[in-house]
């Protein structure tokens, strides 16, 4: 191994920040799943029947569906007996207002540097922190409400906007989509909802912060985000876990659905637990993710930045329904040590003149596995529609994998598409001029990784892209020595 | 009756049944076959290929050897004259129609089914070496049926002084046709061998021919391949070849023909081999045309250059899939794929599957995809000319597609091909006679 | 020969020709000049019937016939040619295809038979050699991996084989070294004829150096402004287009 290999292989040794467990006293099932677990979640959040039997009736379609295994992903498989379907930290009641939050919690967060006390917060961004299976809080309610943006957790818009969920709940992402999306149907304890009125520009970015603290528990939120007819919002998502040696589950479905001339940004950066250099412990992260550009000239965009969890299966995607609307996704996806993601998108063009741009930036380091997957599928109906994919791989060490699996099915002859991949490694040049620069291989690395994703960087909303950037230089620590 | 209780009935009259050792090759093919099928579009390899229709069909091989005077105008037609060649009738060898005259005695070429009697050792020792029946179900079937082929044998340093010709003609409808290829070059040993497949008109039968590459160090391999059989054939052919270090392997392959086609082409590249794959096909007609590539970069300092151009017109349906795979011993591989698609009509459909599964960092690999349509700007532009525009368009897409023909390093194999690409464009009124 | 009556055009909803009248006598050479913008090329594209341009208003007949009316491979036919600004790449169509193909087309459309191979290449080897290129031109793709002095020239060579009567020359001059130019000056004047007329659009006077004009038009926000003998480009080139400009907008 050359000089520099050794000094790549030496960049990647930092301890993961969030891993840290707030002990605090909670209210958690007993492991196990069945009708009752089911039934006991959907009592505790008092929720109107019709959200009982929606879940009932996932959770029976689920017990019919076999765990997909085409993702280029190993793992033990997960035994969903032995998993906590519902944790939250103790409360006599729910918290009327930030002073009522047990203060542990708020340490929790001002540890992660999400401090909810408005005052103390970027002016501009809302937040609701989900903490296990729960949402304890989101700021700026009386701001937004006076806009008419409807901004809460899904277990309130269950209580106070049934209609509206009625009307939208699993019409992105149906309850037999799959596996995961059946099962998060059937048990979700909480997420966010949001709802835009018609010509609202959202006055600040929204965002959400997801914190799994308790051991042996699965998260498994729902995010709703109605879009209606000219209407704007930016939304931000935080993942962060602590460190434990067992595996956790993660099985989110985001559902997102932009109407006429509507725009939907979505911005993630995830950070789960990853596990530890030999792969002990870290999260699955099994999520649908899907946006319906239902209206005209409707936009949704998907930026992501993956770093954290040991499994990643992941593909946000965009229905392009309305004629000329616009799909996006950008993407960063960072593994390191032993973990593997298996990351991309869906781009399906039904609507005339629809658009969609793919741009996937993976990098794998240690002995981890990096593949982006990603369909593209222009149907008759999508007349002059156009793609333009690009997909990146970069790898750092000679023990890692990276893959690229795109599909592409053209059944439209004025459609377009273009799709270009590389895979490469940091040229030993690369990293020789930048030192003889006088750059340390550490900062020649960063520079060089950050140069890689500054395409999917400058998509990002500015605080968050400062986020991401740091938080890829941890990531990578000790892939360069 | 399905195929593997039917292969019960015929076994003893395939090639080679008193050797023991193929006759276990062949059962256990059968198992295989038996307990997986032929390949479902639930596996991932086959998503964009469904092939229950053979299933729904029962083709039987040849029993005799037929009125030799059958395809005797398509057998005229087709052999290439400056080369030697093996003509096979059915799936059955004819030793009146082939030319092997002047055929040195240190170079081997003869019908598999002739090998197996005077080189068994050899034969066992080339069989199953680069195809694998663990693949799926067609090698597996082919393996247990095959009834004929080529045996082909360069020995180290040598150079044939013509182009080697595999010409397979389908005469019989319901009929099929199991083939079995076998090449193999020596150390710095040279050829040119060129597979046609063609078939009488309106013919419905199954052509199945699996071919075994093994090139030594240093040998060097063009190899061709023309599919054009009728428009009702079913059509399954494999080529995978095994390259040792330094060995060259070229390809070109050209689909026109059949109902349903599938070419498989795998190469496992050694240390610094060089392997350049090209191919075109035209899905016309109700056609399904599938090429399907997998090349594994196993030693280091490998190049390998894929070039593949398709073009679906009318209800027909292109598939390209091309996987790289990079071995982690497999550092400074040098591997581009490109595909290009040109779809033409409202009820035709290109599926592309393009794959880089890279295991190895220091590397250089990449891939390109379009899909799309002939450029508005560049018929505008023969239509400046005088040429009006249905004309510019079928131009302009022979254009694209002789690109790929005119990479064709053999003289009359390039104008059969070029022949086949003129009588399957959408309108013909490109003149063969000005190129 | 041509006889432009106040043609009006757009691109999508910009109006680019805002009422353009020339004519053109058989024999003939005439320089539309103008700034960047004023619409010279779109000018060259409307007479050559490119799609994607909108005529608003007006009328263009040539050789007694409406040349709106037709499809562009029936203008070729009927002997109008345009030598593009910037020449399409075709690989994979030879030279020689396209140069018999083309003529071919435009030999049926007057009732004459196909070309003689016999007669077909010697007349184009003679045409290539007085153009200097390489006759294994002929056997490379169209414009494909051309410089752009070769890619001129590949035009003023299709121009001689297809012998029309009416030739818009569209910026044929750009990009183009000295030498370059002389040789397409050189290979137009070859072809100037009392009954054939040009066109020649361009954004420099050094083209007209070479190629003499009869009349020099100035073009400036899609109307022609000024009109005069060749003594009008010099004048261009001393001054600019500045006081062009000014005018036109007063």
């Amino acid at each position: 191994m050359s000089a520099t290999s050794e000094t790549l292989e030496n960049i990647i040794h930092k301890e993961y920040k969030p891993g840290f467990v707030t002990d605090l006293e909670s209210d958690t099932f007993p492991p196990g799943l069945n009708e009752d677990v089911i039934r006991a979640i959907s009592g505790k959040k008092n929720e109107p029947e019709f959200m009982l039997q929606w879940r009932l009736d996932a959770y029976r379609h689920w017990l019919t569906m076999t765990e997909p295994t085409w993702a280029y992903v190993n793992y033990e498989s997960v035994n969903y007996q032995s998993i906590s379907y519902y944790s939250a930290p103790k409360v006599k009641e729910g918290p009327k207002n930030l002073n009522e939050v047990d203060p542990k919690l708020l340490e929790t967060y001002k540890k992660l540097g999400i401090p909810l006390y408005e005052q103390e917060r970027l002016a501009g961004v809302a937040v609701d922190a989900v903490f296990d299976s729960v949402s304890v809080a989101t700021t700026f309610k009386d701001k937004l409400a006076s806009a008419g943006v409807i901004f809460c957790s899904m277990s309130e818009a269950i209580k106070e906007h049934p209609e509206l969920v009625r009307q939208y709940l699993g019409t992105v992402v149906p309850t037999s989509d799959n596996f995961f999306a059946a099962l998060n149907s059937a048990v979700f304890s909480d997420g966010s909802f949001v709802y835009i009125p018609k010509g609202v520009r959202c006055p600040m970015e929204l965002s959400t912060y997801f914190r799994i603290n308790a051991a042996n528990t699965g998260q498994f939120e729902r995010t709703l985000i109605i879009a209606e007819e000219g209407s704007h919002v930016s939304y931000l998502e935080g993942c962060t876990a602590p460190m434990r040696d067992e595996n956790q589950l993660h099985a989110a479905v985001v559902e997102l659905v932009a109407l006429d001339h509507a725009e939907i940004k979505y911005s993630t950066v995830q950070n789960w637990y990853p596990g530890d250099e030999e792969g002990r412990g870290g999260i699955y992260n099994f999520v649908t993710k899907r946006g319906d550009c239902r209206g005209r000239q409707s936009k949704i965009s998907w930026t992501q930045v993956e770093t954290g969890s040991a499994i990643t299966w992941k593909y946000p995607s965009c229905i392009l329904r309305g004629e000329e609307s616009v799909g996006e996704f950008y993407s960063v996806a960072v593994t390191n040590h032993c973990q593997q993601a298996d990351t991309g998108t869906k781009m399906i063009h039904i609507g005339k003149n629809t658009r969609s741009t793919i741009i996937s930036k993976g990098i794998s380091a240690g002995r981890a596995q990096n593949t982006y997957r990603g369909q593209v599928k222009i149907l008759k109906s999508a007349e002059n529609a156009r793609n333009y994919t690009q997909c990146d791989s970069l790898l750092i060490g000679d023990r890692c994998g990276a893959h690229t699996f795109p599909y592409i099915e053209v059944k439209q002859p004025s459609a377009q598409l273009e799709h270009e991949a590389t895979t490469s490694k940091i040229s030993e040049d690369q990293l020789f001029f930048c030192q003889q620069r006088g750059l340390s291989a550490e900062d020649a690395v960063s520079m060089i990784v950050n140069g890689f994703c500054k395409q999917v960087f400058k998509e990002l909303p500015m605080e968050f892209a400062v986020e991401a950037q740091a938080l890829l230089g941890i990531s990578l620590e000790g892939s360069v020595g | 009756m399905d195929y593997a209780e039917h292969y019960q009935t015929v076994s003893t009259d395939l090639p080679g049944h008193s050797l023991s050792w193929l006759q276990a090759l062949r059962t256990r093919a059968n198992i295989d076959f038996s307990t997986s099928g032929f390949p479902s579009p639930r596996e991932e390899e086959w998503r964009y290929t469904n092939i229950t229709p053979i299933e729904k069909k029962r083709f039987t091989p040849k029993v005799s050897a037929g009125d030799p005077s059958a395809a005797a105008e398509l057998i005229q037609h087709h052999r290439l004259d400056d080369t030697w060649s093996l003509v096979f009738v059915d799936g059955v060898y004819s030793a009146g129609h082939s030319r092997l005259t002047g055929l040195p005695e240190s170079i081997q070429i003869l019908p598999i089914s002739e090998a197996l009697e005077r080189y068994p050792e050899k034969v066992h020792t080339m069989l199953q070496q680069a195809a694998d029946c663990e693949t799926h179900g067609f090698i597996a079937f082919n393996t247990a049926y095959f009834r004929d082929g080529a045996f082909i044998v360069i020995p180290d340093k040598q150079v044939p002084e013509r182009p080697i010709q595999l010409l397979h003609v389908s005469t019989q409808a319901e009929g099929l046709s199991v083939l079995r290829h076998l090449i193999s070059l020596g150390i710095h040993a040279q050829a040119t061998v060129i597979e046609t497949y063609v078939g009488e008109k309106e013919t419905a039968c199954l052509t199945a021919a699996v071919t075994e590459i093994d090139l030594a160090a240093n040998a060097h391999l063009d190899h061709y391949k023309l599919q054009n059989e009728s428009d009702r054939t079913f059509h399954f052919g494999g080529i995978y070849s095994d390259q040792k270090a330094s060995a060259r392997f070229r390809q070109n392959h050209a689909a026109f023909g059949g109902l349903m086609a599938r070419t498989e082409i795998h190469s496992h590249l050694g240390q610094a081999a060089e392997c350049d794959l090209d191919g075109l096909f035209l899905a016309s007609g109700r056609r399904h045309l599938d090429t399907h590539t997998i090349l594994r970069h196993h030693g280091a300092h490998a190049v390998s250059r894929e070039s593949y151009r398709g073009i679906a017109s009318e209800r027909g349906r292109g598939v390209f899939s091309g996987r790289i795979v990079v071995d982690p011993q497999a550092q400074k591989t040098d591997a581009e794929m490109n595909n290009r698609n040109l779809l033409l009509s409202d009820d035709a459909e290109i599926d592309s599957k393009p794959q880089l599964e890279i295991h190895a960092d220091d590397v250089k690999c990449a891939h390109g995809v379009t899909v799309g349509q002939l450029s508005a700007e560049s018929i505008f532009y023969l239509q400046s000319r005088g040429i009006d525009e249905a004309s510019a368009r079928n131009m302009l897409t022979f254009a694209f597609a002789n690109e790929m023909v005119e990479k064709i390093r053999h003289d009359g194999h390039r104008q059969q091909v070029r022949d086949a690409l003129l009588a399957n464009l959408p309108q013909t009124d490109v003149r063969g006679d000005w190129l | 020969m041509l006889s432009i009556k106040n043609l009006q055009a757009r691109v999508e909803d910009k109006a680019i020709l805002k009422g353009i009248s020339l004519e053109v006598k058989p024999g003939e050479v005439h320089a539309i000049m103008g700034p960047n913008g004023s619409g010279k090329s779109t000018l060259s594209h409307v007479l050559a019937g490119r799609s994607g341009y909108e005529v608003t208003g007006g009328s263009v007949t040539y050789q007694g016939k409406d040349l709106l009316d037709m499809k562009p491979e029936e203008r070729a036919r009927e002997g109008v040619f345009l030598a593009f600004q910037y020449p399409v790449e075709i690989p994979g169509v030879s030279n020689i295809y396209l140069l018999k193909a083309a003529l071919n087309a435009i030999r049926k459309h007057r009732g004459d038979s196909e070309v003689d191979a016999m007669d077909f290449l010697p007349m184009v080897k003679a045409r290539i050699k007085s153009l200097n290129l390489d006759e294994q031109f002929l056997y490379r793709g169209v414009n494909e991996g051309f410089s752009g002095g070769e890619k001129k020239r590949n035009e003023i060579l299709q121009m001689a084989i297809l012998e029309p009567s009416l030739c818009i020359l569209d910026e044929t001059d750009s990009g183009l070294d000295i030498d370059a130019l002389k040789i397409v000056a050189d290979g137009v004047n070859a072809l100037r004829s009392p009954d054939r007329s040009f066109i020649m659009v361009t954004h420099y006077q050094r083209l007209l150096d070479y190629i003499k004009p009869d009349v020099v038009h100035v073009l400036a926000q899609g109307r022609i402004v000024k009109s005069g003998g060749p003594e009008l480009a010099h004048e261009l080139e001393e001054k600019g287009y500045g006081w062009i400009d000014q005018g036109a907008t007063a």
